[in-house]
């Protein structure tokens, strides 16, 4: 008799106790939505952007369920998810180059088109176009991503030279054979305008779409072999062979602690990045801080591409969320992505340039950044958007990127292949991959 | 009793309840998927809801494929390395280590056996840094006159930077298998010998080695499998498991990513069934090889 007692009062404690571990229910019955994101700053940008749309719709309450996850890892559980057909968030960023891996096969995301439709006149449509199919929208970005020259300020004034009168490329070739030397007479060149990574692919790819070039052309068709594409890496692996103005990317990319150690000793005079990446000099180059000066990217010909744009992550919405959640959901998408105000906390709260022209002007993203010369970064960004090269993606794109990255680009600019062949032999791959 | 008592209480049934967990687990999580991927290699998948049987054509691809053979020369030289490396090395230390002339021997095996428990995460860091231009690896080359080398850098050094984590981290795990294997040995050959006159080579080369043979079979099969379903080394080593110019791509490496990053299911399942015959007939080598298939006495 003790024994059922002592059972039943354990059961009631454990009951209670999950009763009383449950989230208080607000009155209006707030709706959960789910998110999942890789980049921890995403989820922090989505929560802030839910608190804000609770204030301001008293009756649609949102509980947001926002999830981090390594990079990889999120995108094969979002594709396990889609392709078993449960499990999968409502919203969910995906990586560009990670994209066109969910636009194979039945579409396992809602077309967005009429989310975006109010706000086409103010939106750079150029930047929507990764993310579209057939017509339709099925993602949203955060950014452009706008490739800008980033300067080493100390560098290039002890190399003499002002790097306001590079304005095309083959000025800046110029500059760098005055940069690039032999400073401490050791035999050895320890001053190198640039570098060239080979085992990532912005380095190269910001020159081909500059150049006209890319992995798929606004018709969708695959031009990895294209001219323009070949010109562009010749371009860039003669600045290694030829004018011998850059090295290879120490840890052979942009993203290695090895080349962020030699940024910071004054190796480098300039590295083209998109505009993203001044997070990496703020956060993890800070002995940097007031001498990198953001400019313009050389142009190949006046009038020609002034810039390109550069990775990106889309925010879409699954099919698997529940169809009552759908227009809250995409409400919520337009609040947080689209609205004026949520803009220009892109740019304030994460350092990304906005995809919205019409707050360009705004005083806060004109404010000058201590960490860049005290300058006004914008101003710059807003300039070069008058005439950015598009980047189109296509269901080859994931493939060719792997490609690029993992032989191509490291058999063009380490080992010196031909061009014309060595892209010839990732197109080959690629298609033949995909048959 | 009831009926299901009776059932459970049989001699014929019992066996099968107390199996069932396992095999439940093992026909729905290891037999049904191996199934449903040999299934999938002969169908071409590249994207949600699609799937069509194309016969042999993803096996005919892979023949043509320039990633598979440089993933499958690399696969083979990473685990003809470790076999190097990881069975001499850790058999000596292990004969060592029993020999009862090492001082404080728990301390060295407790020691030894520490990279096996490490985060792989912080390998990965540690080992970025090690092998960094100016790092530790390149530090110690120095000292010793020789030319510093970018060992993450240069496609033909990630092998070797491979093989050297991989050493680091299996030897001590090889450690303890030959020092489970060593205590089985009587003490009473040695001493036989000893007084017979063998030196400490003659007792390790006629009565340490031959006895070992079962532990060591079990050894170099484990050391052959590990080596070519080899995923998680490069993975941590390279940033995302991309190397430059490849020359860290393993197999299983490429599998994953022609499944999950090129969605080409079909394709990945063939590679699948390709490696684990590779691992199933080189296992069968070596049975034969030691012998494991013939008769006792």
């Amino acid at each position: 008799m003790l024994k059922r007692t002592a059972a039943l009062s354990l059961f009631l404690v454990v009951v209670l106790g999950v009763l009383a571990m449950a989230p208080v229910v607000g009155a209006q019955d707030a709706t959960e939505l789910s998110f999942w994101t890789f980049v921890p700053a995403h989820q922090t940008f989505w929560e802030d952007s839910a608190a804000r749309w609770n204030e301001a719709n008293p009756d649609r309450q949102i509980t947001l369920n926002a999830t981090t996850s390594e990079y990889q890892a999120m995108h094969d559980n979002l594709l396990a998810a889609l392709l078993s057909g449960v499990g999968a968030p409502d919203l969910v960023d995906i990586e560009i180059a990670k994209f066109p891996t969910f636009m194979k096969g039945e579409i396992q995301l809602y077309d967005l088109t009429d989310v975006v439709a109010p706000y086409s006149d103010v939106l750079l449509q150029t930047r929507l176009a990764p993310y579209q199919k057939d017509g339709a929208q099925y993602g949203i970005d955060y950014h452009v991503g706008t490739f800008v020259m980033y300067y080493n300020k100390d560098v290039m004034d002890a190399a003499g030279v002002d790097i306001d009168s590079i304005r095309t490329w083959d000025d800046y070739v110029e500059a760098g054979k005055q940069v690039t030397a032999d400073t401490n007479g050791d035999g050895e060149i320890d001053r190198w305008m640039t570098h060239i990574e080979t085992a990532d692919r912005f380095s190269a790819l910001a020159l081909q779409l500059m150049n006209g070039g890319g992995i798929y052309d606004a018709d969708g068709n695959f031009i990895l072999t294209s001219q323009e594409n070949i010109d562009a890496v010749q371009f860039v692996k003669d600045m290694i062979y030829d004018s011998q103005i850059a090295s290879l990317t120490p840890g052979t990319g942009n993203h290695d602690q090895a080349f962020y150690d030699a940024m910071v000793q004054g190796m480098f005079g300039s590295v083209w990045m998109p505009q993203w990446y001044m997070i990496r000099f703020s956060q993890l180059m800070t002995d940097l801080d007031g001498k990198i000066l953001v400019r313009p990217m050389p142009v190949f010909e006046e009038g020609g591409y002034t810039s390109t744009m550069g990775g990106g992550t889309g925010t879409a919405i699954t099919l698997q969320i529940a169809p009552e959640k759908l227009q809250l959901a995409m409400d919520f998408m337009a609040f947080t992505k689209l609205e004026r105000d949520a803009t220009i906390r892109i740019w304030t709260d994460l350092g990304f340039d906005p995809l919205r022209t019409d707050i360009y002007d705004d005083p806060a993203l004109a404010a000058p950044l201590e960490y860049f010369g005290n300058e006004s970064v914008f101003t710059t960004i807003k300039e070069l958007q008058s005439n950015l090269a598009v980047e189109y993606l296509g269901p080859l794109y994931a493939d060719a990127v792997d490609v690029l990255r993992s032989q191509t680009y490291y058999e063009i600019f380490a080992n010196n292949a031909d061009v014309a062949t060595a892209l010839q032999a990732a197109a080959d791959q690629v298609e033949q991959a995909a048959q | 009793m009831n009926r299901l008592t009776t059932f459970i209480y049989s001699r014929k049934a019992a066996p099968w309840v107390f199996l069932a967990p396992f095999l439940i687990l093992f026909l729905v999580f290891k037999v049904f998927p191996v199934v449903l991927a040999v299934l999938m290699s002969f169908q071409k998948i590249q994207g949600i809801n699609t799937g069509e049987f194309n016969g042999v054509a993803n096996y005919e691809a892979l023949a043509s494929n320039v990633r598979f053979g440089v993933a499958l020369r690399n696969t083979t030289l990473y685990t003809v390395g470790t076999l190097i490396v990881l069975i001499p090395i850790p058999l000596i230390i292990a004969v060592l280590l029993d020999s009862g002339r090492v001082v404080k021997a728990t301390v060295f095996r407790t020691i030894l056996f520490l990279p096996a428990l490490t985060s792989l995460v912080v390998v990965g860091t540690v080992f970025r840094a090690v092998l960094n231009p100016t790092g530790l690896l390149n530090s110690a080359i120095e000292q010793v006159g020789a030319q510093p080398q970018r060992w993450l850098e240069v496609a033909e050094l990630a092998i070797p930077s491979l093989i050297l984590l991989a050493a680091w981290r299996w030897t001590g795990i090889n450690i303890i298998y030959f020092s489970s294997g060593l205590v089985n040995i009587s003490k009473e050959i040695y001493e036989a010998a000893a007084i017979d006159g063998a030196n400490a080579f003659q007792m390790f080369w006629r009565i340490t080695l031959p006895l070992l043979r079962p532990t060591t079979l079990f050894v170099v099969i484990l050391t052959i499998i590990g080596g070519f379903q080899v995923f998680v080394e490069p993975y941590i080593l390279y940033p995302g498991g991309q190397s430059p110019g490849d020359g860290g791509l393993s197999l299983a490496y490429l599998i994953y990513r022609t499944a999950f990053n090129s969605f080409n299911l079909g394709s990945a399942a063939a590679m699948g069934v390709v490696l684990a015959l590779i691992i199933f007939i080189l296992s069968l080598i070596q049975f034969r090889f030691f012998g494991a298939f013939q008769r006792e006495g």
